[in-house]
């Protein structure tokens, strides 16, 4: 082979080699074409597979869960319905206050500023900014709730601060918050609303369903970080807002109600509160309700008990200085936790309808009812009392009240003296079938049916222990017939009494009288409901002039109110069990009197009772001498209130109090002529044409009869006194004692001319300085005689 | 046939001059893409640049992106025009300065979400590792090359390019950058099968790999957690889980033809990332399944059509340089869809033409400048004659 041809060879070969190396070979095209295979379409199968899957086969699935994620639910809050009472004030209204919370998921992912937003938080809302942050930190949650009932001006500097560093993860919720303008104004029957909005007491919870409505809602849809869609999704479930309710209570006769029996808690150092309510005797209507010992429904957590509160805080006192781990640390608590609950429930407790007492000698009244209108006595029936008796049928003595006994007297006087004794006879004479027929039918076996929550009945006795005398005896039978031994509600009590006055037909008490939507409609309409006639109208008359003259003639002296005609009953009943630390009946009375007026057509009913009063005062305890001048107070301050048509007598006008006409310009003649006409008399000073000036000054308020100092051409001179201490002095006493510094008496209570009818209230109050002539009111009660 | 045929005679008399024809499909189906793209990133970027501008600018990421989708349209007309030659001188400098930028990283880089990847040469903000990514190829490309039929051999087919492989990957490692590791990796080792690297040594290298994987997994401790949160992201939706199931959320929500253009309602900053890696997850959401699958499409005729390009071109680097280029813009597709979907774990790869990202933009369509540049060479003899 030659040399070139080696070399072209070579050459040829190296080129080819080369060629070979340069050119992509078969098997890489190949290798490509699997890889555009493996590529360009098998790896886009399971793609496609899944996407399928998810989009097709699981669409619904993800689509809830999108829009669950993506869909903000704001509960739209109802506004509560507002409460009034009869006149339209408010008792029950709402106000919005907002809740904060923080979505720590949120917080994260906007990459906020945790220890700032706890320290300013904390500042604004005044709490520890660690425990802020420690909620801002918690990613289990995404709502962590920091403050509720925030008001409305710190929410606002809430928002500011979100708004002005652009925060995501600060929200605010508006929530409702309950407001009771007039505090523990009757208090137990509005109730209170608990930290959830549901009504827990009274009206609160018995028309919780009226006065809630039903919460509507918005669904939106929201981006993450609350941002707006422009294509967004919204469903709207309006809210219905909650009906206002009207009650048939009189915030006036409330107050006074309130009033009087806060003044008797004083008066008589009552030791464990008190009750008592107005109602009309016709109606059923509940004009007042109060359970003293009371509570503010707008802090209804709080004890406002003074005494309470500072054993509470004894009892925390002692656990909180022993160390937090040991044993007698947790029981301290505990013990302290269940006193401090046991007194949260006894002042939220509406006691004229939840707690059953003895109602003592004020049950006498459906007694003699009975006893009259099934004809076992007449008004001439004849009793004898010589102050203890042994009853037929019972194992002891029966004593009465009055040991020294009341001799011979008749129905009327029987009630009138309040005698145990004639109604143990009255008892045995209606026998214990029709005696028990006519207690079941004034209500005392049942509850009363008032629209409030928590009504309880009393406990009577078992059928067979009244009716069956020859198997129990009689005890059951004449202690039942003076109310004693047994308990009811002094609502069963009231609405008894009541039926005895109005003609003898029980009504259904009730409190609410209207339910108005927030359109105006009424959806409910309560009207006076008759349950059941239990005695004849000639009965209750009889009983009206017979109850009448217990305030007159009888044990209720007291009770007396200066231009009506009041009738009632006192009691005094003992707690039949309740013991104290060494298993003793505790000598604890309950005073109470029921007044009705006025007696010529009876329309008002109003009981008050006081708990144990103290024996510390001195006075006699008993419904007489407490209990009914409370109620005379009650009465002579609503009476005129609620338009009832006075007759004053010629003594009554001394209790009036009349304001002084102007005389000014008068002659002497013509002054004593308008003042006459007032029921005032005039003594002339000096000798000028005309009247120059008067004491008292004219508009000044004066009772009947009081003499008014008339000056013709001279000028009085007026000077300030000091009020004397007019306690325990007799009226006439009184009078004097005020008459020797210029000053005029307004007599109020018991007006009786006795040596017991003693002053045992004034306003103004000793040592206080006055001008001359200026009126001082001074109650007065028998404080030694009645039971 | 007749006029193909005429210009490819033409061209090879004009070999790195620009006469003939770039392939009008493949560009067809990229510009199609990325007007899809540049779309479908402004409305799923449009809540996030409102809530980031306080409500007062909607476009601030598709003003970025459209810079780039600008610049990157110039690259890939200037690139298109440059031939293949160009690059098989230019491999071997370009890895070295590829190399030296991702060291230079390691030095002066600026962080970005605690992850330091980013550098600033006069005045742009870039990632070489999106250059390196490139220059591997290249250099891939190159030695398949030298390598020719060699490639089979140990020395060569793993060595050689085992170590080419290596200088990229150990730099990438020290910036702790997993999914470009992750990434290049896998083109690699198409490339090296590709360019004739023995199937069995591929396998017992990708053996290798998984062993170290689940080694590396098992001692960085937080594996137990990815693994949960990728097969029951349910279980900590709140956290580890939340990313995954608003996609699916969004994905799912979607149904057969979607909320409608512009109306993804997980975009509201539900979606994490939702105008970049998980953009797919909101095209779904807007589009439905049809618009899904019809991208998906679109993304197997690109690569299809590029490995069609691959294979009619004749030269070893043409070839090889062009299915590299293919394979990365797959495997990054794949990869993204298949998190979006949470067929794979987590990764942070982006969608190639969609997601939010400058430089990766840029540079991928640069790269498919290149692609279109050897769509149009298609010369055997003058590309001897010019190596030669």
């Amino acid at each position: 082979m030659p040399s070139e041809w080696k070399g072209r060879d070579q050459m040829a070969s190296k080129r080819k080699k080369q060629y070979r190396r340069l050119r992509a070979d078969t098997g890489q095209k190949r290798r490509i074409m699997l890889c555009g295979a493996v590529f360009g379409l098998l790896a886009f199968l399971p793609l496609g597979v899944r996407l399928y899957d998810l989009m097709v086969v699981n669409y619904s699935y993800y689509a809830r869960q999108a829009l669950r994620n993506q869909t903000r639910t704001t509960q739209l809050s109802a506004a509560r319905g507002v409460i009034y009472d009869r006149n339209m004030n408010i008792l029950a209204d709402s106000e919005t206050v907002e809740t904060v919370y923080l979505d720590p998921h949120e917080l994260k992912q906007s990459g906020a500023d945790l220890d700032e937003i706890s320290r300013v938080l904390a500042e604004l809302l005044e709490l520890d900014p660690e425990w802020i942050l420690a909620q801002g930190k918690d990613l289990s949650k995404r709502y962590k709730q920091v403050a509720a009932g925030v008001e409305k001006e710190i929410a606002g500097k809430i928002r500011e601060y979100i708004n002005g560093e652009k925060i995501s993860g600060i929200h605010l919720e508006p929530n409702a918050r309950r407001v009771y303008p007039f505090g523990s104004l009757a208090a137990q029957v509005i109730g209170f609303t608990n930290a959830s909005g549901q009504g827990a007491e009274g009206i609160e919870a018995a028309y919780n369903s009226f006065l809630e409505g039903a919460s509507g809602k918005v669904i939106t849809t929201k981006g993450n970080n609350e941002m707006d869609m422009p294509f967004s999704y919204e469903n709207f479930v309006a809210s219905e807002n909650g009906c206002d309710l009207v009650l048939t209570l009189d915030v006036t006769v409330q107050a006074c109600l309130e009033k009087q029996m806060a003044a008797a808690i004083d008066r008589y150092a009552v030791q464990n509160g008190a009750f008592g309510m107005v109602m009309e005797v016709n109606t059923g209507k509940i004009l007042a309700m109060a359970t003293l010992g009371s509570y503010d429904p707008n802090a209804y957590l709080e004890i406002m008990d003074p005494k309470a509160n500072a054993q509470l805080e004894q009892l925390r006192q002692k656990y909180i200085q022993l160390p937090a781990s040991s044993a007698e640390y947790a029981d301290g608590r505990t013990a302290y936790q269940n006193a401090l609950q046991a007194a949260r429930l006894k002042q939220w407790r509406n006691r004229c309808i939840s707690d059953g007492y003895e109602p003592g000698s004020t049950f006498k009244v459906l007694t003699m009812a009975a006893a009259l209108d099934c004809g076992a006595i007449d008004l001439d029936t004849n009793f004898y009392c010589r102050g203890a008796e042994q009853i037929p049928g019972r194992a002891q003595r029966l004593h009465c009240w009055r040991s020294t006994g009341h001799g011979g007297q008749k129905t009327p006087q029987a009630l009138q003296n309040s005698c145990n004794l004639a109604f143990a006879h009255i008892a045995l004479k209606i026998g214990g079938e029709r005696f028990y027929e006519y207690v079941k039918n004034f209500g005392v076996l049942e509850k009363t049916g008032i629209d409030l929550s928590g009504e309880s009945k009393g406990v009577f006795f078992d059928q067979a222990l009244v009716t069956d005398t020859d198997k129990w005896g009689t005890a059951s039978l004449t202690s039942g017939s003076f109310g004693q031994t047994f308990k009811l509600t002094p609502l069963q009590l009231v609405r008894g009494i009541s039926a005895v006055v109005n003609g003898g037909v029980l009504m259904e008490p009730y409190i609410v009288s209207e339910a108005i939507d927030r359109s105006g409609n009424t959806v409910l309409l309560q009207e006076p409901t008759a349950v059941r006639r239990v005695i004849r109208e000639e009965t209750s008359k009889v009983m009206c002039s017979l109850m009448e003259s217990v305030v007159t003639e009888g044990t209720a002296k007291n009770a007396k109110v200066a231009g009506f005609s009041v009738g009632g009953k006192t009691g005094t009943s003992e707690k039949i069990d309740v013991f104290d630390a060494n298993g003793q009946r505790v000598l604890d009375k309950i005073v109470s009197f029921v007044g009705v007026a006025p007696m010529d057509d009876p329309q008002y009913i109003v009981l008050v009772a006081l708990d144990t009063p103290s024996r510390t005062t001195g006075m006699y305890i008993s419904g007489g001498v407490m209990a009914a001048p409370t109620v005379g107070a009650v009465l002579a301050d609503i009476l005129p209130y609620l338009e009832v048509k006075h007759n004053y007598s010629q003594e009554d006008l001394q209790s009036r109090l009349i304001p002084v006409a102007d005389l000014s310009g008068m002659t002497g003649k013509e002054a004593s002529g308008a003042l006459r006409q007032q029921g005032l008399e005039a003594v002339l000073q000096g000798d000028g044409d005309t009247v120059t000036a008067q004491l008292p000054a004219a508009g000044q308020s004066l009772p009947g009869g009081s003499q008014v100092l008339v000056y013709m051409g001279l000028q009085p001179a007026e000077q300030m006194v000091r009020v004397p201490d007019l306690s325990g002095m007799t009226r006439q006493q009184a009078s004097d004692a005020a008459g020797l510094l210029g000053l005029y008496i307004l007599p109020k209570g018991n007006t009786e001319a006795s040596p017991y009818v003693t002053a045992v209230a004034q306003s103004p109050v000793a040592g206080e300085q006055v001008q001359t002539g200026t009126t001082v009111t001074v109650t007065f009660t028998d404080t030694k005689t009645t039971p | 046939m007749a006029a193909g045929r005429t210009l490819y005679a033409k061209e090879n008399r004009c070999f790195g001059k620009a006469g003939a024809g770039v392939d009008g499909l493949f560009l067809g189906i990229l510009l199609l893409l990325l007007a899809v793209g540049l779309t479908m990133l402004y409305s799923a970027s449009f809540a996030q640049s409102q809530y980031d501008t306080g409500y007062t600018v909607s476009t601030r990421y598709l003003q970025k992106q459209g810079a780039c989708a600008v610049i990157g349209l110039a690259a890939m007309f200037a690139l298109s025009r440059i031939p293949p030659g160009f690059w098989l001188k230019a491999a071997w400098p370009l890895y070295g300065v590829s190399i030296l930028l991702l060291l230079s990283v390691l030095l002066f880089g600026q962080s970005v979400n605690g992850a330091r990847r980013w550098i600033n040469i006069a005045g742009l903000q870039f990632q070489p590792s999106e250059i390196a990514k490139f220059t591997m190829i290249l250099l891939f490309a190159r030695l398949t090359t030298g390598f020719g039929p060699d490639a089979g051999l140990f020395r060569y087919g793993v060595l050689g390019f085992g170590g080419a492989l290596l200088g990229i990957l150990v730099p990438l490692a020290l910036e702790k950058h997993l999914s470009a590791i992750m990434l290049m990796g896998l083109v690699a080792v198409v490339m090296m099968f590709v360019a004739g690297t023995k199937t069995k040594w591929l396998l017992s290298g990708a053996a290798a790999a998984g062993i170290f994987v689940i080694i590396y997994i098992s001692f960085m401790g937080y594996a137990g957690d990815r693994v949960t949160a990728w097969l029951h992201p349910e279980q900590d939706p709140g956290d580890t889980g939340y990313q995954i199931l608003q996609s699916l959320y969004a994905i799912g929500s979607g149904g057969v033809f979607g909320r409608g253009l512009g109306k993804s309602r997980q975009k509201y900053l539900y979606l994490p990332f939702q105008y970049n890696d998980y953009i797919f997850a909101i095209i779904c959401e807007e589009l439905g399944l049809v618009g899904g699958l019809l991208i998906m499409g679109l993304f197997a005729c690109l690569i299809l059509r590029g490995y069609w390009i691959a294979l009619r071109s004749t030269d070893r680097f043409s070839t090889v340089l062009c299915a590299g280029l293919i394979t990365l813009i797959a495997v990054q597709t794949i990869l993204n869809l298949g998190v979006v979907t949470n067929l794979l774990p987590s990764t942070g790869i982006a969608l190639p033409f969609f997601s939010y990202g400058g430089t990766a933009l840029a540079v991928n369509l640069g790269e498919m400048g290149i692609v279109l540049s050897i769509s149009r060479n298609r010369n055997k003899t003058l590309l001897q004659e010019d190596l030669l």
